[in-house]
């Protein structure tokens, strides 16, 4: 499946792809209905609703709340009143997740304008500073939490609570992958550890299980659960398995053939051999041996503090090459270090994560931009919320701030060059163009040919989407 | 404009700019007024049952069957039907010898009686269990972000377990989970059965990290509100109730008004670990002594009474007499030195204490250095040294006077410990093992003196707000000992971390020789201390009458000291310990607005307790005596949940029971009989079972599950035919549903086919992963805190059944989780059935299942040893058939050039062994 189809109703649309995951999506949903776990409204009618711009997402995501002020949304009122007792004045109350809000604190970091836009970009994001002219920022987004859990919750399911499909799920239950020996939905996750909220990040909820992001660990041993047989497992041979699957399947297909009319056991059938066929791909996908020495130069993977968000960077692209739909690039885990999450110190926690993550992101750009993948993926940078503009007590660093933060756009269907949205004079609050994680999921789902209203799925007596009951696509920003 | 839901609604677009505007919709537009009558809220009555067939269920499915001109399939085969019922009421599969048996046995009575021994197994109440722990969303860990272990979840589970086995009636097991507390006081099992309304997800940063003033905080209680109030209306009424949490429920007659009204229900408690005892003797005695010290804190006229009769002014002579000598038993410490880490300065004052000033840093710690005064020779005396008082002394020059250091007169007495160093000794002496400690005021139950010696740096002994005032704290030594003239003590006196500055500003010390566990050493209050000083002669009555309270309170603490620890169930309580400065118990229930638009900002009319108004033949509101009395809300909640004339709670559970037997409730969605929800298939089957369930089988669910399998509509083949064509998707029931075995299934399986099935029931969860770091498994900050990939699969814990497994809901089992096993995110009313290629990649690579395979190769080993014959007992075992010739021969041929143990993965992966015909 190389073109893009538009016009064509689901069954349709699963059919052209065959026998492969598309397929399997389609016998999974349509047991779904005929079982009744939940039914699933026919609002979505045909997909995708109309000429999609972008056919696949790649997302940085960068976990524990990237501070604005300190990257990109530039304030003089920051460096004119450094130290000085915040006082936004209006009687606005100064709320501060889990401490006392401190003074006023200009960042560390130098700002300067870049490139023909003339974009404020802080020193800590040097080879990201020279891509600003491909970049549409959103500078007002705001989150209904000031703490990691819902807030990366708002910004992956659209919900403050667990138990929702996060848009990656909703991507593929949508769409289906563009290759028959590939999952829809790959999560990278950071190599010291799962994001906030573990598995849930890539959660499927309500959807069907087969929905859910793949987390391939990168670096480890087995990057995928179950992908091979354990380590000591020395009686399973390239021998066993195969005659061993072609024993299973004539067993399975005799079986089936007694009860011809139970497609979830033909399903099964199938399933066996989109298994194999991913484990024969999922070298292809993992070996960055094929890639040149500049390449792997170019996404840092010569240096210790680039190595891993590079390494997935650069296979983030090599998988949206093999037909992945949504690939999503985690920097930073879940823990109390070693991510954006920085309470303490902003010179050294925000530096030392800006660096791990700046210049293989800015060669994830000019890496797709040359291959000419650019035209038709979208490359999203973002965060679940922002940080104060003053200290967090005595300390050099920030706390958690809901009120505003800054998230990024590039490619297909992106107006570059551009910016929305503005906060206030601290950068403490959105105050122009507010953008929330809905109208943030609308824009995803609208590039790629989705209307976020029109995908649905009843579960527990709502029909629920992505989007909660909000979202507006930002047109400012598309082209 | 739509909200929560693109379906079109059903009212008015009046409504909807009422929406738009933020405005509460006016009562006139209330949802209820739709025309069409909604099927689960049509009052209910016993349908006649039609003619035609023996058993009820099919007399109605058989009717509904001849109008479409459908005939029901024939019956299974034993084979077909002994795999079934197997798995249907015990989780488990039978035997080769079982199957046998069954087949040969011709007697009609052996169906019957098959039924009966499997709903008398322990292992039916396990399988149970776990259908009713998805609905209540149980899991062992609380969720989100840090997702921190819940380590007294566990009790609530096993109680699921009991009281499906011992065929609780469905009325008392839904108040008891509702109410237990508050209805059956004098049954501990009823107080562990409210875990069920605290099982589901709970946010730990929100509630306890996050400070208690911002909007997270009061979101994240609305919420943990609605999630108690969700689980129990959608669990026993079927409703969505959370769909009116921020307007009218657009679908079905339930009111943004009520919906607050029953978050009032659950105003006054949250969830946290709840004390009980298992042994029942216990129980009761704590229950006497609990009911006595309230009678004491609050007395009636009776209480009143009792203090006058003799027998209590006796105690109390013999108390006060004893009391008498108090302060002769203590002797100040003779103080060598005094220093602080932190670097503050001491200066002795006239009374013996010591008064601090100076740096006032973070952290600090008074490292005191003493030697003990002889004490003033009396009779009776051990000279042992028994106990160690801590006098925290007011003084102008501190702030607010008190005796803390800390701006607002605080201290925090993080840990209070002492060292012994015998005469010549060089190092700083042994430790001195505490057994207790009292203080005359505590800020709060866990911010006691107990704290100071509890070995946990993160908790204290603090006083606020009695300030200005002098306080005691007394620590008993675990064993009183002699210590040789001349022996030095090392007492430290730390404040280490949650609050800075917190350091004590003036103290003294002193130790005793009386008996531990003496009344004397009790420290009083003030202003009991002052009674003391009257003459007993001249003490008014008030007077009298405060000290005959008081020391009725100290011998009755003193018999809730003796009592064994009680257990913990994770659960919702108004009395726990608070958990830092956010996270508090309320003592009286929360006050509870309406909410516009679910908005904390947008407060509405304040509302009390209260319920649905939709459900005919009962009331719109709850019969609460007492507002005040959180307890007494849940019970009259529990009671019109259980009302006989309550339709919806009926027809919720035998709905849910059908589609656990059948894969589908008569009613699709079991958690959902709105509008937006299903339709009966059998509606008037569904109201037979209700009303038969009820008033004939007094709510036996063992009574039910017998009733539904020994029917025909459920005991026929799943095999299509003539019925494909009219009703492919068998809403009808023309044959039985094929299945797939769930996650646990396949697991125990598996371990009962391995011969290492452990049927141990009960306890504290079995870990199946490795983890590092402490018993919170926080995930996230180490990426190994939880590996299941290198889990040994032969450890113990591995071996026990799935129900027992600890459930980690943000990192769920692969191997589970590749199988539809709900990860505890949300309520689960109907498990899902995927077919995925992750789940293939499980079956064929998870190293349990292999080993597992490996364990069941090396059985049927010992007993066959050609592979011809390994090949027929592998399908015997696993498929629980004869291997017809060509399969066998096929199979035989694999185990020859790949061996058994893969032979045995292979049929493990086969359909026929994951479905059940």
């Amino acid at each position: 499946m190389n073109k893009p189809i538009f016009a064509c109703n689901r069954r349709e649309f699963f059919g052209r792809l065959g026998t492969g995951l598309g397929g399997i999506a389609l016998t999974s949903l349509l047991q779904r209905e005929a079982a009744g776990a939940h039914s699933t409204s026919s609002g979505q009618g045909a997909l995708p609703h109309y000429r999609p711009k972008a056919r696949r997402v790649i997302q940085l995501f960068m976990n524990g709340g990237a501070s604005q002020c300190d990257l990109f949304d530039f304030k003089p009122e920051l460096i004119a009143r450094h130290g000085q007792k915040f006082e936004p004045g209006g009687g606005q109350r100064v709320e501060a997740t889990v401490s006392v809000p401190g003074a006023v604190m200009k960042s560390p970091f130098e700002f300067a304008r870049h490139g023909q836009c003339g974009r404020w970009v802080s020193s800590a994001l040097p080879h990201l500073a020279r891509h600003v002219d491909d970049l549409a920022f959103l500078m007002a987004m705001q989150s209904k939490s000031n703490v990691h859990g819902p807030a990366a919750y708002l910004q992956t399911s659209g919900f403050f609570l667990p138990g929702f499909p996060c848009a990656g799920a909703w991507i593929s239950y949508a769409l289906g992958s563009l290759a028959d020996d590939v999952p829809a939905f790959v999560a990278l996750p950071d190599a010291r550890g799962l994001p906030y909220n573990g598995r849930s990040a890539f959660t499927a909820g309500f959807l069907p299980a087969n929905h859910q992001g793949t987390i391939l660990h990168a670096s480890a041993a087995q990057p995928m659960t179950h992908l091979h047989p354990p380590a000591g497992a020395s009686n399973i041979t390239a021998a066993s398995r195969s005659e061993g699957l072609a024993l299973l399947q004539t067993l399975n297909a005799a079986h089936a053939a007694e009860r011809p009319d139970d497609s979830r056991l033909r399903a099964r059938i199938e399933s066996y051999e989109l298994a194999a066929r991913f484990q024969l791909s999922a070298p292809t996908l993992l070996d960055l041996k094929g890639e040149t020495q500049a390449t792997q130069k170019l996404y840092g993977l010569d240096q210790l503090a680039t190595a891993d968000f590079g390494r997935r960077c650069l296979l983030a692209r090599r998988m949206i090459e093999r037909g992945v739909r949504f690939v999503q690039v985690w920097s930073g885990h879940g823990g109390g270090a070693d991510n954006w999450d920085n309470h303490g110190d902003i010179p050294r926690e925000l530096g030392a994560a800006a660096r791990s993550m700046d210049q293989p992101a800015a060669a994830l750009l000019t890496d797709l931009k040359s291959r000419g993948l650019l035209e038709d993926t979208l490359l999203v940078w973002t965060t679940e919320f922002g940080r104060m503009p003053f200290s967090q007590g005595s300390s050099a660093g920030r706390d958690h701030n809901g009120g505003t933060f800054v998230s990024w756009f590039a490619g297909a269907g992106i107006r570059p060059g551009t910016a929305f949205g503005q906060s206030d004079e601290w950068s403490w609050k959105a105050v122009e163009g507010v953008t929330t994680n809905h109208d943030f999921h609308a824009t995803i789902l609208h590039l790629l040919g989705l209307n976020h209203e029109r995908i649905t799925v009843r579960h527990d007596g709502i029909d629920r989407r992505l989007t909660d009951v909000h979202g507006q696509v930002v047109e400012e920003i598309l082209s | 404009m739509r909200r929560c839901s693109t379906a079109k609604p059903a009212w008015g677009i009046r409504a909807l700019i009422g929406v738009m505007l933020g405005i509460a919709v006016a009562a006139g537009d209330n949802p209820s007024d739709q025309n069409k009558a909604l099927w689960s809220l049509a009052p209910l009555a016993q349908p006649t049952v039609p003619p035609g067939a023996a058993h009820p269920i099919d007399a109605f499915v058989r009717a509904r069957l001849a109008k479409k001109r459908l005939k029901p399939t024939p019956m299974a085969s034993r084979r077909e039907l002994l795999r079934r019922v197997s798995y249907d009421l015990t989780g488990l599969p039978p035997t080769p010898e079982e199957l046998a048996a069954f087949v040969e046995d011709k007697d009609p009575q052996a169906y019957p009686a098959l039924v009966e021994r499997l709903l008398a197994s322990p292992r039916h109440g396990e399988h149970w269990a776990r259908h009713w722990l998805d609905v209540a969303n149980y899991a062992d860990t609380h969720g989100n972000d840090h997702d921190y272990a819940r380590p007294h979840a566990w009790p609530y589970r096993d109680y699921v377990i009991r009281s499906l086995n011992n065929d609780k009636p469905y009325a008392r097991f839904v108040q008891e989970q509702v109410a237990g507390d508050a209805l059956f006081p004098e049954d501990s099992e009823a107080t562990v059965a409210l875990g069920f309304v605290a099982a589901g997800p709970w946010d730990h940063t929100l509630m306890v990290t996050v400070r208690e003033d911002t909007v997270d905080h009061r979101t994240a209680q609305n919420l943990d509100r609605d999630n108690m109030v969700s689980t129990v209306i959608g669990t026993f009424q079927s409703l969505t109730i959370h769909c009116a949490r921020c307007h009218n429920h657009k679908f079905d007659p339930i009111s943004q008004r009520e919906y607050y009204s029953l978050q009032a229900v659950f105003a006054g408690v949250d969830r946290a670990n709840r004390p009980f005892d298992s042994n029942a003797g216990v129980h009761a005695e704590r229950q006497r002594l609990r009911a006595e010290r309230l009678s004491l804190e609050h007395p009636d006229e009776k209480t009143l009474a009792r203090l006058e009769t003799t027998g209590t002014i006796r105690q109390i002579e013999a108390w006060e007499s004893a009391r008498a000598r108090r302060e002769e038993v203590w002797a100040p410490l003779e103080i060598l030195s005094i220093v602080s880490t932190g670097g503050a300065n001491f200066t002795r004052q006239e009374d013996g204490s010591w008064f601090v000033d100076g740096p006032r840093p973070d952290r600090d710690t008074y490292v005191v250095t003493a030697r003990r005064r002889p004490i003033r020779q009396a009779q009776g005396r051990s000279g042992k040294l028994s106990a160690i008082r801590l006098e925290v002394l007011p003084d102008e020059r501190l702030p607010k006077r008190g005796p803390g250091r800390w701006d607002n007169g605080n201290f925090h007495l993080n840990e209070f410990r002492a060292f012994a160093a015998l005469p010549g000794s060089t190092n700083g002496g042994t430790s001195i093992a505490f057994s207790r400690a009292m203080a005359d005021y505590n800020e709060a139950p866990n911010i006691s003196a107990a704290q100071a010696i509890d070995g946990k740096g993160e908790s204290h002994w603090g006083v606020h707000p009695r300030y200005g005032e002098p306080h005691e704290a007394v620590f008993e030594i675990k064993e009183p000992k002699t210590f040789p003239e001349g022996t030095t003590f090392t007492l430290l006196l730390e404040n280490l971390a949650g609050a800075v500055g917190h350091g004590i500003g003036r103290f003294r010390i002193s130790a005793s020789d009386i008996a531990p566990d003496s009344a004397v050493l009790t420290p009083l209050p003030m202003a009991l201390a002052a009674i003391l000083r009257v003459a007993s002669a001249e003490r008014s009555a008030p007077q009298r009458r405060e000290l005959a309270l008081a020391v009725l309170k100290d011998i009755n603490q003193r018999a809730l000291d003796r009592l064994p620890e009680p257990q913990l169930v994770y659960a919702i309580t108004r009395d726990f310990p608070p958990d830092g400065e956010n996270f508090k118990p309320s003592l009286e229930p929360r006050p509870i607005h309406v909410l516009m638009r679910g908005e904390l900002g947008r407060t509405g009319e304040l509302v009390g307790p209260g319920t649905l108004g939709c459900v005919p033949g009962m009331p719109a509101s709850l019969a609460v005596a007492e507002t005040d009395d959180e307890s007494a809300r849940r019970a009259a909640l529990a009671r019109w949940l259980t009302d006989p004339h309550n339709g919806l709670t009926w027809r919720s559970i035998v709905n849910r029971v059908w589609g656990w037997h059948f894969g589908r409730g008569l009613c699709e969605t079991p958690n959902d009989f709105g509008r937006m929800g299903g339709t009966p298939s059998h509606p008037e089957l569904l109201d037979w079972l209700a009303v038969w369930f009820r008033d004939e089988a007094h709510g036996s669910l063992k009574a039910l599950h017998r009733f539904i399998v020994t029917s025909e509509t459920w005991k026929q083949s799943t095999l299509t035919g003539h019925g494909q064509a009219l009703d492919a998707d068998n809403r009808l029931l023309w044959r039985q549903n094929r299945s797939r075995l769930s996650a646990e299934e396949v697991r125990d399986t598996v371990l009962a086919l391995s011969g290492r099935l452990d049927l141990t029931m009960g306890g504290p969860p079995a870990v199946q992963f490795n983890a590092r770091g402490d018993a919170t498994f926080m995930p996230g900050g180490n990426p190994a805190f939880v590996d299941y990939e290198h889990f040994d699969p032969d450890a113990p814990a591995a071996r026990r059944r799935a129900i027992y497994r600890f459930l980690f809901r943000t990192v769920p089992d692969p191997l589970m989780d590749a199988l539809d096993c709900p990860d505890g995110g949300s309520v689960t009313a109907v498990r899902g059935v995927s077919t995925t290629a992750q789940q293939a990649f499980a079956m064929m690579n998870d190293a349990f299942l292999i080993r597992q395979c490996g364990h069941l190769a090396k059985r049927i080993e010992s007993e066959a040893t050609t592979a011809e014959a390994q090949a027929g007992e592998a399908f015997r075992r696993i498929l629980l058939r004869d291997a017809r010739s060509n399969e066998r021969t096929a199979l035989a041929g694999y185990i020859q050039r790949h061996g058994l143990p893969n032979a045995c993965q292979l049929l493990i992966n086969s359909n026929e062994f994951l479905y059940l015909d």
